[in-house]
């Protein structure tokens, strides 16, 4: 694939690694899509000082799209484990691997993301130490909110209060960390200056192999290849 | 040993953290100390001087036009069960044996400290300038928070669609229509035939209150007691009972759930706090990036 670039006679060569599969995107577009709906008519009925906007006909309604959203935000992850279940087994496997290089990882985020020095980034496979804590942290509140928005909606008035005011706390603070993992995830996916290549992968499947080389060595390089190249420039740190 | 950073931040941090949330969790009564005004409205429920004829509970019906409700005949005292989102007033019979047996008015307790009233998310629950836990069901969304944190069950939600959550909750107001429209008290007090139902200020009920439960001791009822002068932080509807208040299916310490105030208190702010600081760090972080990012040097 080539690349003119606007205003320039020259010809720029990029190579496009893939990603994400086209279900995969899809998937993720309709959970962010359902997600965002679900935090706004949250936030209207968890904040005691929007009850103005959550009254009568209006709070109906607000409850009846988290309802319906949340229908969709559930049936996401069904959906993926339907249609692709070697690739969820695939990312499940690869969220829950960690290593000395994620702590690494964390130490050197806020100097690249603020400050823009990569030098200390470490070596990462296809998703870096925060997609995968964010991931844990959308697999852990979809399962939490299905299970306590299920039992709140339907089983209200078989269960003791006792349960019911646990999973109204449960459910609630689920919310206060997924919605901010998710600005998180926004700010860096969409807004912030250096991530731009990560909606794109998102939009079209593929980032540019320099993008994979620079970011996400061990999945560009393998494993074993570049942890050597990162212990040898960094002197067995 | 000296105290390094680390010990210090875990120390401060966790007994700034003990003391706001063992503030938080305490109860509005518990942290005050008072009750409430003595000229709040009250109602006034004497088991000694109820027949448990049930005007009480046809007139809740026929004020707030509650239909009726078809029920199994269980028995006279028996149906129907409990308090529903059509019945607000509620006389039973406590039968200790057969020739011990006296009734029970159930409603709406209009606590002081009232769960409902700080669950409620949209503010349909409120209390009244007078005191009593009054609802506009025009705000009510029908979320059932109130139903299931209530001490006493008394909410009860009426559902029209359980898929679509379309529902409103229903209790005793007090009859505040009643009251502000200057029609007088709640009708269950004003029907009452032989005064077991009586409304005023709760200043003055209490002192005859206490005057009635003393002169039943003194003629050897030792077990009559009143309900409700401290419980949730003081009840605006009062008992006199001849028992414990468990043999009643009462609550002897009702308070609103921790996990209300917890809820309230030390979630929603939390959460706001923590919405409030992750946007503001974005925000910062931005504008600190745009700055030092060299986008044409950046892949």
């Amino acid at each position: 694939m080539s690349l003119r670039l606007r205003g320039e006679n020259a010809v720029v060569q990029i190579r496009w690694i893939p990603k994400y599969t086209a279900v995969e995107r899809l998937l993720h577009w309709v959970h962010a899509a359902t997600f965002i709906p679900l935090v706004l008519t949250g936030f209207a009925i968890f904040a005691s000082w929007l009850a103005p906007i959550a009254q009568g006909p209006a709070g109906l309604h607000i409850r009846l799209i988290h309802r319906v959203a949340a229908v969709f935000f559930g049936g996401v992850p069904i959906l993926y484990t339907i249609l692709q279940p070697h690739r969820l087994a695939l990312h499940v496997r690869e969220f829950l691997t960690f290593s000395k290089y994620d702590v690494l990882w964390l130490k050197a985020a806020l100097p690249y993301y603020v400050f823009g020095r990569h030098e200390d980034m470490p070596p990462q496979p296809r998703f870096n130490t925060g997609e995968r804590l964010n991931a844990l942290v959308l697999v852990m509140g979809t399962l939490t909110f299905g299970i306590t928005g299920l039992a709140m909606w339907f089983l209200r008035d078989v269960m003791s209060p006792g349960l019911f005011q646990a999973l109204v706390i449960i459910h609630d603070l689920m919310f206060v960390a997924t919605t901010a993992m998710f600005m998180i995830h926004f700010y860096l996916a969409v807004v912030h200056p250096l991530m731009w290549q990560s909606l794109v992968s998102m939009r079209y499947g593929v980032v540019s192999e320099s993008y994979a080389r620079k970011h996400h060595a061990m999945w560009y390089y393998g494993e074993k290849r570049a942890k050597e190249m990162w212990e040898k420039q960094h002197g067995g740190q | 040993m000296p105290l390094t950073r680390r010990d210090f931040i875990k120390i401060t941090g966790t007994g700034l953290g003990a003391t706001l949330a063992s503030g938080a969790l305490l109860s509005p009564a518990q942290a005050e100390g008072d009750g409430p005004p003595p000229d709040d409205f009250a109602i006034l429920y004497d088991s000694s001087k109820c027949i448990g004829c049930r005007a009480c509970q046809m007139a809740c019906k026929r004020w707030n036009e509650l239909p009726s409700e078809p029920d199994s005949a269980l028995g006279i005292y028996d149906t129907p069960q409990g308090l529903s989102d059509s019945t607000w007033t509620l006389i039973k019979l406590n039968k200790r044996s057969e020739d011990d047996w006296h009734f029970f008015n159930y409603q709406c307790m209009h606590c002081t400290d009232a769960a409902c009233v700080t669950v409620c998310p949209s503010s349909a629950l409120f209390k009244d300038e007078r005191g009593f836990v009054a609802l506009d069901h025009d705000k009510c969304i029908g979320c059932g928070y109130c139903t299931r944190f209530c001490p006493y069950g008394v909410p009860h939600l009426r559902t029209e669609n359980l898929l679509t959550g379309s529902a409103k909750a229903f209790k005793c107001t007090f009859c505040e229509d009643r009251v502000w429209g200057g029609l007088g008290g709640p009708f269950c007090a004003e029907t009452c035939p032989t005064g077991a139902l009586v409304w005023g200020q709760r200043g003055d009920l209490l002192d005859t209150a206490k005057g009635r439960v003393s002169g039943l001791q003194q003629q050897g009822m030792t077990s009559a007691r009143l309900y409700g002068e401290t419980e949730a932080g003081g009840l605006h509807r009062l008992s006199i009972m001849f028992d414990e208040p468990g043999q009643y299916n009462l609550p002897s310490d009702p308070q609103s759930p921790g996990t209300a105030r917890a809820w309230q208190k030390i979630i929603q702010p939390l959460g706001e706090v923590v919405f409030g600081a992750t946007i503001v760090a974005a925000l910062g972080a931005f504008l600190v990036a745009r700055r030092n990012v060299r986008m044409e040097g950046v892949e």
